[in-house]
């Protein structure tokens, strides 16, 4: 919980169990739907498609039949250091909200790409195109996030409307705000998931779920020794997966690019 | 101006002079064009497809603002009612109006959505939290909001709430906003002002606790 | 009187300095600044109250559970049903993507007629139905003359469409190939065993999944996956274990705590193998009276080195999963096509044995005899009837002359022009049918060889029902829901037969679809008001069974089914994200498609190295596939979960309707899938079709 950006009483974070994840993609197009990425016509030019959530493909690198295969769903990993709030020009991406959820503020950017250079996990996307929907689909879009146009950058926010909605709900019911029980703000892609892989909650809240995953002996963020402290955490029995959060050597221990964490 | 047609090219000062009656002119044109004439030929005026009178509602019927402007279960606000809500009374006319006459025949029994004009509306990218403003939150603090909410409203919105017909909205020719659409400046207000939820002693006292801190993270406006 | 030069200048300079202190300049430079956020092309928020419409989806094959949030009463996204007790919450990547498909530009708006030449033009309903009542009504009575494919494969409104026919005439209705039928096949015809195919994974602590694919695309498969991450707690020791059999490394293969490489089209020799095991420990079916007769076939049969030879799976392995189906106390046994159709009888029937022989037969966790619901439209098909009856054989004996071409054919949501194996030839046989009728949600390949084209409302548009879907462990009920009236001119087809069954002079009793539904639910007991709310309605009841056989001597026979036509054993993959041959891909989906499975217009089949290796492929060559049945073009990828001398490739591609999402890429793996039938049952096959992998 360290980082330049302060110190948060809420920490919203993800725990993704690649045990369990077996990669059907119901994150992606749950999180498509919900936040109103465009789509594309052919979406096989992957350099030119937006994924605020992506599923990769991981491999133990063996031949066959020793091969082994895990997915990882890679959202936006909202680090505690984010290396695209530095680098950004316009103010567009901050982490200055409690929760720690790293912004993207549309009208602001104007497409420089800085951030995307920056961004060790590719979690940023450049919109090539303006949306187009097919004549009438664009009745279907979400009210929650604005539709974004050609030319500005654009990136996971841990459904962040669903927070603000969360706290509204909690407001209106004359609960408190700030204390919200962990199945009041849920992302679309934690609640699509037919597998339980994604938890999301308060890594401070020790009543949340992810608070204990998080300090899991199995749990680990990726490229850890860059310091940018992510608050998307993954979890793996196998150690070859979680080699594959990192760039190890091969003399090196798994887990010894770990940077403790403070909370 | 006579002076200034009469050749005497012996007087140079007197040019200088003479051109600070044009310069003057032109401030002062300009002034004029930019001051008056220019806004109105921004706005264009745009009416209310259907005459709504508020007195008719909440002081002859009796009714409360938060009969029709209220926060959803969910946390959402209610903002303009659809037709649904008004054919509750209207479902038949209940007076000899013929504005009403038109309303329930046009758009009650046809169930069509009346395009009311919005006096105060944010583009898609923000996002503005009704709950969060409410009346007890800012009331907490601000004792005269709880007296009289109708002032809090107007804080953004036009004070429509005596009105007996609404008045027509000033829609911007090029942003298509209306001319009470808040800019970012007068949220930053409150937003941006660090001592706005500071609590003082007193209010600990008086066990005050804000409903939330004030925070200007770019996403708690924006969407 | 004039104004000089300098003065004008002056006036100029006053002007500008004047407007510099006027909003003009400033008010301007914002309001264009604020003009280029709000470009008029980019598509606005909806506004309005949101609500949260439980129902079930007829989209996507598992029938998933979903709430369809509507925003001002318009559908604006489909997510998961937190409060069901199948899905609780989680939703399939097909069924999340329902609600953009509303306005897919594949979907039919209105009803289209065919023209000779070839063009299709807009009708009305009422001419659109006056013709079905004069091409059906000729043929009335006659039997052989007129055919139907349902694509629904649970669905009460199939009792609408079999009783139609059945009061004109015709005993042909089938529903598109699937596990059910081979499961009914293997089950009531070779076992003698009563009722449908169950399986209870929830309760099971060891589950063997063979060929099925039972946590992507098998079965109510949120349910099963729901059950799997239940009993794997984040970070500790599985609660329960799960084994992939099948010859792709896939998504239930990467689940999994094993992966178990077997040939394609060896499930029944790798299931014997472990039957071999569980006999030596003395495991027998007592109700089964030819019990001895199968134990001795097994026993000189199946010994590990045997099964080794032919499925490629070492001996220590076969003797370790049966170790863990022995030590488990709820073993299950699933057996099915990794692709959901297409598989073998023998090996459907080897599963079955081998979950009887483990006491798992109506046992909590184990096989479940479900009984079949009543049914409320009389003159349909049993649902035993339904299961029984054969598209691919009928199409082959209409091809071969056994059976007269029908004059008539009529689909609903089916795509058999595509779908069906062997699919160019399929689409060939299709053809020859002088009048079809394609009722489809989508204008696709069916739809697009058809002389009318009659448009359905997409699942949230209709109201429709689930009656216990294959794979479900107990007799289930769901009604799906319509949330919004159709936005195009769509009618449910059970409103159209019902009203074309009456003008036919052939009354079916009701006359409206939704009447039939309420009828179901009150036959079954169930509880209309809960069902709306999105409440399944469930009962315990099993079949208990008098009289099975292990029939070896079928066994026997159906075990030597094999393809010799190629090399390589075509290992076909079903992903629900890449949709059905119903849905196509829909647009939110292409995203999920890998760059190594389809790139531009080329798809990709998968090899690992030591197969690319003998065929002298490398990563990215372009190959044809093919063998009696047709030819497939695509691209190589090289892939370590494929096994050796296997070539894996998705479903899904190829399409040559539907809209610009799907259209012309990749090419259709169905059209090399090579049926042959199966000695002993006759059930047709198509898992394990062997190809010739060619550089092109």
């Amino acid at each position: 919980m360290s980082g330049h950006y302060g110190q948060f009483d809420i920490r919203w974070g993800m725990v993704i169990d690649l045990d369990k994840c077996t990669g059907c993609g119901a994150c992606m197009v749950a999180c498509q739907a919900e936040n109103n990425v465009a789509i594309q016509t052919d979406a096989s030019n992957k350099r030119l498609v937006t994924n605020w959530m992506l599923v990769f493909e991981l491999s133990n690198g063996k031949s066959f039949p020793d091969h082994e295969v895990a997915y990882l769903p890679r959202p936006c990993m909202h680090c505690g250091n984010p290396s695209c709030v530095a680098v950004c020009p316009a103010t567009v991406t901050t982490k200055d909200e409690e929760g720690g959820i790293v912004s993207q503020i549309y009208p602001r950017c104007f497409g420089c790409r800085y951030c995307m250079a920056s961004c060790p996990y590719h979690a940023r996307y450049f919109n090539w195109y303006d949306p187009v929907w097919p004549e009438g689909m664009e009745k279907t879009l979400s009210p929650d996030v604005s539709v974004r146009p050609r030319g500005v950058v654009e990136k996971c926010h841990f459904c962040h409307h669903r927070w603000m909605q969360a706290k509204d709900k909690a407001r209106v019911a004359g609960e408190d705000p700030k204390a919200l029980p962990q199945e009041a703000y849920q992302t679309a892609c934690t609640q699509a998931c037919p597998n339980g892989a994604i938890t999301f909650g308060d890594l401070n809240n020790p009543e949340h779920t992810v608070h204990e995953l998080a300090h899991s002996e199995y749990a680990f963020r990726l490229l850890e020794r860059l310091g940018t402290e992510p608050q998307v955490y993954y979890m793996s029995r196998r150690e070859w997966v979680r080699r594959a959060g990192d760039n190890y050597l091969a003399d090196e221990k798994t887990g010894s690019v770990k940077n403790e964490h403070h909370s | 101006m006579e002076e200034k047609n009469t050749m005497n090219p012996g007087v140079k000062s007197c040019t200088c002079g003479a051109l600070v009656a044009p310069f003057v002119v032109g401030l002062i044109g300009a002034l004029i064009v930019g001051w008056w004439l220019f806004p109105p030929l921004l706005y264009s005026k745009k009416l209310q497809p259907v005459r709504f009178s508020h007195v008719v509602h909440v002081e002859d019927g009796g009714m409360a603002c938060s009969d029709c402007h209220f926060n959803r279960e969910d946390g959402s606000f209610s903002g303009i009612p659809n037709t649904g809500k008004c054919a509750e009374c209207h479902a038949e006319p209940m007076g000899e109006d013929p504005e009403e006459l038109r309303f329930v025949e046009e758009y009650v029994a046809t169930g069509k959505q009346v395009e009311w004009v919005r006096y105060q509306v944010q583009p898609d990218n923000v996002f503005f939290s009704h709950a969060a403003h409410s009346v007890e939150a800012c009331g907490s603090c601000h004792p005269e909001f709880e007296e009289n909410p109708r002032e809090l409203c107007n804080k953004c919105h036009p004070d429509v709430g005596g009105s007996d017909s609404a008045p027509a909205a000033q829609v911007n020719r090029i942003t298509g906003y209306t001319s009470m659409t808040m800019k970012m400046w007068q949220c930053e207000r409150c937003h941006a002002n660090e001592n706005h939820f500071e609590l003082t002693e007193e209010d600990e006292a008086k066990h005050i606790k804000p409903v939330t801190r004030a925070n200007n993270g770019c996403q708690v406006c924006h969407k | 009187m004039g104004i000089d030069r300098r003065s004008f200048i002056s006036f100029l300079a006053g002007g500008a300095v004047g407007t510099l202190v006027t909003p003009i300049p400033w008010k301007l430079t914002d309001d264009i600044s604020i003009w280029t956020q709000n470009w008029s092309w980019i598509p606005k928020n909806p506004e309005g109250a949101s609500e949260y419409v439980p129902t079930v989806s007829k989209l996507c094959p598992s029938g998933c559970p979903v709430r369809v949030r509507t925003v001002g009463g318009k559908p604006v996204g489909v997510r998961g049903n937190a409060e069901h007790p199948y899905s609780r919450g989680g939703v399939t990547p097909l069924a999340a993507a329902e609600a953009e498909l509303l306005y897919s530009p594949a979907r039919v708006r209105r009803p289209l007629r065919r023209t000779p030449d070839q063009a299709y033009v807009a009708i009305s309903w009422d001419e659109a139905l006056a013709i079905l009542e004069e091409k059906l009504g000729a043929i009335k009575g006659y039997r052989g003359k007129l055919a139907m494919v349902s694509g629904d494969p649970d669905g009460t409104i199939n009792e609408v469409f079999s009783a139609f026919l059945a009061k004109a005439g015709s005993a042909d209705f089938y529903l598109m190939p699937g596990e059910a039928q081979v499961a009914a096949k293997a089950w009531n015809d070779v076992m003698g065993g009563q009722g449908a195919v169950g399986y209870d994974i929830g309760n099971s602590d060891m589950v063997l999944a063979v060929g099925a694919d039972v946590l992507e695309s098998w079965g109510q498969v949120v349910r099963n996956r729901k059950a799997f991450a239940d009993k794997r707690p984040h970070g500790e020791k599985p609660k329960a274990k799960y084994v992939y059999a099948g010859p792709v490394q896939n998504n239930t293969a990467a689940g999994a705590d094993a992966w178990v490489p077997i040939n394609p089209g060896t499930e029944a020799a790798f299931l014997l193998g472990l039957t071999y095991q569980v006999l030596k420990e003395g495991f027998r079916v007592d109700a089964a009276p030819d019990f001895d007769e199968f134990k001795t076939f097994v026993m000189s049969n199946f010994a590990p080195q045997n099964v080794q030879r032919v499925t490629g799976v070492a001996a220590t392995t076969l003797v370790a999963v049966a170790k863990d189906l022995l030590r488990a106390s709820a073993p299950l046994i699933v057996t099915g096509s990794e692709f959901g159709q297409g598989g073998g009888g023998a090996a459907m029937v080897a599963g079955l044995a081998l979950n009887l022989m483990l006491g798992g037969l109506n046992r909590k966790g184990g096989l479940q005899a479900l009984p079949d619901m009543p049914q409320v439209v009389s003159g349909a098909k049993d649902a035993k009837g339904l299961r029984s009856a054969d598209l691919v054989a009928y199409l082959a004996d209409v091809d071969k002359g056994r059976t007269p071409l029908p004059e008539a054919m009529l689909f609903y949501e089916a795509n058999a022009a595509y779908g069906l194996p062997e699919a160019s030839k399929a689409a060939a046989t299709l053809a020859k049918v002088p009048f079809k009728a394609s009722f489809s949600v989508f204008f696709d390949e069916t739809a697009a060889m058809s002389d009318l084209v009659l448009p359905v409302p997409l699942g949230m548009e209709r109201w429709d029902d689930i009656c216990t879907p294959y794979g479900s462990g107990e007799v289930n009920y769901q009604l799906a829901r319509q949330v919004i009236e159709p936005v195009f001119e769509a009618v449910n087809a059970g409103d159209v037969f019902l009203a074309l069954a009456a003008k036919l002079g052939m009354s079916l009793g009701y006359s409206s679809f939704r009447q039939v539904l309420e009828a179901k639910a009150s036959a079954i007991g169930a509880d209309l008001d809960a069902l709306q709310e999105g409440k399944p309605f469930t009962a315990p009841a099993k079949v208990t069974q008098y009289a099975l056989r292990m029939n070896p001597g079928v066994l026997a026979k159906a075990i030597k089914d094999a393809d010799k036509g190629g090399d390589i054993a075509l290992a076909p993959v079903f992903y629900l994200r890449t949709g059905t041959g119903s849905t196509a891909v829909p647009p939110f989906n292409l995203k999920t498609i890998r760059d190594t499975e389809l790139l531009g217009k080329e798809s990709f089949v998968q090899l690992n190295a030591a197969t690319a290796g003998k065929l002298g492929l490398r990563e990215g060559d372009r190959v044809s596939l093919s063998n009696e049945a047709g030819t497939c073009a695509a691209r190589v990828h090289i892939n370590e979960g494929v096994m050796t001398d296997a070539v894996a490739a998705l479903l899904g591609f190829g399409h040559t309707a539907f809209d610009a999402y799907s259209q012309g890429k990749g090419d259709n793996v169905a059209k090399v899938m090579k049926t042959r039938f199966e000695p002993g049952t006759g059930i047709p096959v198509w898992a394990g079709a062997k190809v010739k992998i060619a550089k092109i």
